[in-house]
């Protein structure tokens, strides 16, 4: 019963899917890279991003339709890049040098606030968000239906990549941000304003994440807590590829996607609600076998 | 010269903190504060409203998950973010035999099998992940557990013909035959007919009892051996593997014993409610554990205690005064205790004490300072 157009679509959308997970696992580690922190709070910031630019693109919608969409993913990236850069300053800031649980509970705090936040502003109902097209849409090549929503999610992020690539490999910030990354205090002695390239790189992130968020909203709706879930499928990515490597995390997210898509459809034991456990079987045996991630560095550690 | 510091000290030691500071820091006072409370939490129910005995009782069962969740998290320094997976697994290993054999031959001996289920199962999956998931340097627990009731709350409905799925699995009325003859229906947990107590009493006293029971045991993991181990791990592990502590086997360790800790908080859960459903390992609860953790003062045996008040009073207060914002007021709540009181509220005494002592310049707010940088180690 093997139907070959069923497996395309199946590679396509989780492709799709996977660059969801991408973007929001790239996000932490730049993050991490830059500070060492794992935010778990990135998924939430992205929420709380598009529900900002939703609101604001409402504005826009009598106007015009695109015009609205447009200008709500503009705000949502604004705000965005302030609202990382802001949490960095005075929240995070402090917890720089503390010890790595107390890290954690204050990004799971933020978190919580957040969520509460835009659950207390905009309610814990799902709310469409306007979009160029619909959800369900879709178009053919020969047999295989691809959905509009799948491609265009993943050519976005795939963009984005670039963008950023081209940013941290071809100008002078990206250059600070990496040397930051690499040796913070060396970074400051060279010159470079530490505390302006975190906050720049908490930014960043943040916009990767709204744009995430605002493509997962365009799919399911918008509610304070539709990216719990993707959030854990990013950090099991984040742990497969390494955390120190960029490529590792989006290829492991792919890879994440795509096989629990399968095993969905062709396990039907796992079925829809339980793929969800795919990755986490998978990286059972992975920390198991290389417990630095597939594409990570060991790390030496002084005393 | 230390004759003379003693004697100024003294003579500075007088006001009402410098009451506060004496009376808090003697250990006989200690004892006493201890044995009054136990004597309290013992007379309460019989002159307490039902209501007030439920929430008490409710309290003890959260102040035991958040001492399992502080032996892995507050003394052992690793995050976990699941921990209500072990709870809720282990109500549903405690409720599952109960409803399965409670009316049959096994009677009483069916809480006795699901007490034992409840410590072993989440006692195992813990071993197993811990396994897995301590591997990785640094944050991997954090990262591996968050997956956990995100993984359980779905696990839980596939399985719904033994868990009940959505709607759960209720004891409150189950049929069982009595010495008439007659099918009767019965709660398990409510109380022995001649005894004198009403039911709210009788489960107060049970869960009361064995989370008394676990705070002792717990104490003493922390001050032993193992509870050393743990403070050494946390605070460096290349340092502790140089010891010859193998921060690998004990992360290992403290996170079976915490997810064992859970499974009891879960069969604790069932004897206060008689109920549980996939609902009760939710995400968002779990979230909340480690909120009431980190506010009630990670590393602390009262801390555990004041964690589990937390864990249900703040969500009531809140649902009293404006129930929108509740999930709003636990983020603010926990990032202002992290902001200025890192060590909750269980070092609200000590921090005080410093305060004072600071003023006065005297001789403990050095001792204090190393207290705080080694919670486990320093004995005081």
């Amino acid at each position: 019963m093997f139907n070959f157009t069923t497996f395309i679509q199946l590679i396509i959308d989780g492709l799709a899917t996977g660059s969801i997970y991408a973007a929001l696992a790239l996000a932490i580690v730049l993050v991490n890279q830059a500070t060492g922190i794992i935010n778990f709070a990135q998924g939430g910031m992205a929420v709380l991003s598009a529900y900002f630019g939703m609101t604001i693109g409402n504005l826009m919608l009598p106007i015009h339709p695109i015009l609205g969409i447009v200008v709500g993913i503009i705000a949502a990236a604004i705000i965005s890049y302030g609202m990382g850069a802001i949490i960095e300053r005075f929240v995070m800031r402090r917890f720089i040098g503390s010890h790595p649980d107390t890290q954690v509970v204050a990004t799971v705090g933020l978190l919580t606030l957040i969520t509460g936040a835009a659950g207390l502003i905009w309610t814990y109902n799902y709310i469409p968000y306007p979009f160029f097209f619909d959800a369900g849409e879709s178009f053919r090549i020969g047999n295989v239906a691809i959905s509009v929503w799948s491609l265009t999610t993943f050519l976005t992020i795939l963009a984005l990549m670039g963008v950023l690539q081209a940013l941290f490999r071809g100008t002078k910030m990206g250059l600070g941000l990496r040397a930051v990354a690499d040796n913070s205090a060396s970074a400051a002695l060279s010159g470079i304003n530490v505390g302006r390239m975190l906050m720049a790189g908490w930014g960043l992130a943040a916009v990767l994440g709204a744009i995430a968020g605002i493509l997962v909203a365009a799919k399911i709706q918008l509610q304070p807590g539709m990216f719990d879930t993707f959030l854990v499928y990013a950090l099991a990515a984040v742990i497969i590829g390494g955390l120190d490597s960029p490529i590792g995390a989006v290829v492991a997210a792919w890879g994440i996607a795509i096989l629990e898509n399968l095993a969905g459809t062709y396990v039907p034991w796992i079925g829809h609600d339980m793929k969800i456990a795919v990755p986490f079987v998978l990286l059972f045996v992975i920390l198991l076998l290389r417990p630095q991630g597939l594409f990570g560095r060991k790390v030496v550690v002084r005393v | 010269m230390s004759e003379h510091l003693t004697t100024s000290v003294r003579t500075e030691d007088t006001g009402f903190w410098g009451l506060v500071d004496r009376v808090t820091a003697n250990r006989w006072v200690r004892w006493v504060v201890l044995i009054a409370f136990l004597a309290l939490l013992l007379l309460l129910p019989l002159v307490a409203e039902p209501f007030t005995n439920q929430t008490i009782t409710r309290i003890a069962v959260f102040a035991v998950a958040v001492l399992g969740l502080n032996i892995i998290m507050g003394y052992t320094g690793q995050v976990s973010l699941g921990h209500i997976f072990f709870v809720g697994v282990g109500a549903y290993c405690a409720i599952i035999p109960i409803r399965a054999w409670w009316g049959g031959d096994l009677a009483e001996g069916s809480i006795v099998i699901g007490f034992v289920l409840a410590l072993v199962i989440p006692g195992v999956l813990g071993l197993v992940i811990a396994l897995a998931a301590v591997r990785l340097r640094g944050l991997a627990l954090a990262m591996v557990t968050i997956a956990l009731p995100i993984i359980g709350v779905p696990l839980a409905k596939r399985f719904s013909d033994i868990t009940g799925g959505n709607e759960g699995v209720s004891i409150k009325r189950l049929d069982y035959l009595s010495s008439s003859g007659a099918t009767l229906k019965g709660n398990p947990f409510s109380a022995p007919p001649g005894i004198g107590l009403a039911d709210d009493q009788w489960q107060y006293y049970i869960v009361v009892v064995i989370s008394v029971i676990l705070f002792a045991l717990a104490f003493f993991l922390v001050r032993g051996k193992f509870g050393r181990a743990f403070a050494i791990v946390k605070e460096n592990e290349a340092v502790a593997a140089s010891m010859g502590i193998s921060p690998y086997w004990y992360k290992v360790i403290s996170f079976t014993i915490s997810a064992v800790f859970g499974g009891a908080a879960g069969f604790l859960y069932i004897v206060a409610l008689q109920y549980t459903s996939s609902e009760a390992l939710s995400f968002g609860h779990s979230i909340e554990l480690v909120i009431a953790t980190i506010v009630g003062g990670a590393g602390s045996i009262a801390g555990s205690f004041l964690g589990g008040v937390v864990y249900v009073l703040l969500p009531q207060l809140t649902n009293a005064v404006y129930p929108e914002a509740t999930t709003a007021v636990q983020g603010v709540v926990i990032l202002l205790v992290l902001f200025l009181l890192p060590g909750g509220l269980a070092s609200l005494p000590r921090v005080i004490r410093r305060r004072t002592s600071r003023r006065r310049g005297g001789p403990t707010a050095g001792a204090d300072l190393a207290a705080d940088i080694a919670p486990g180690i320093t004995k005081r």
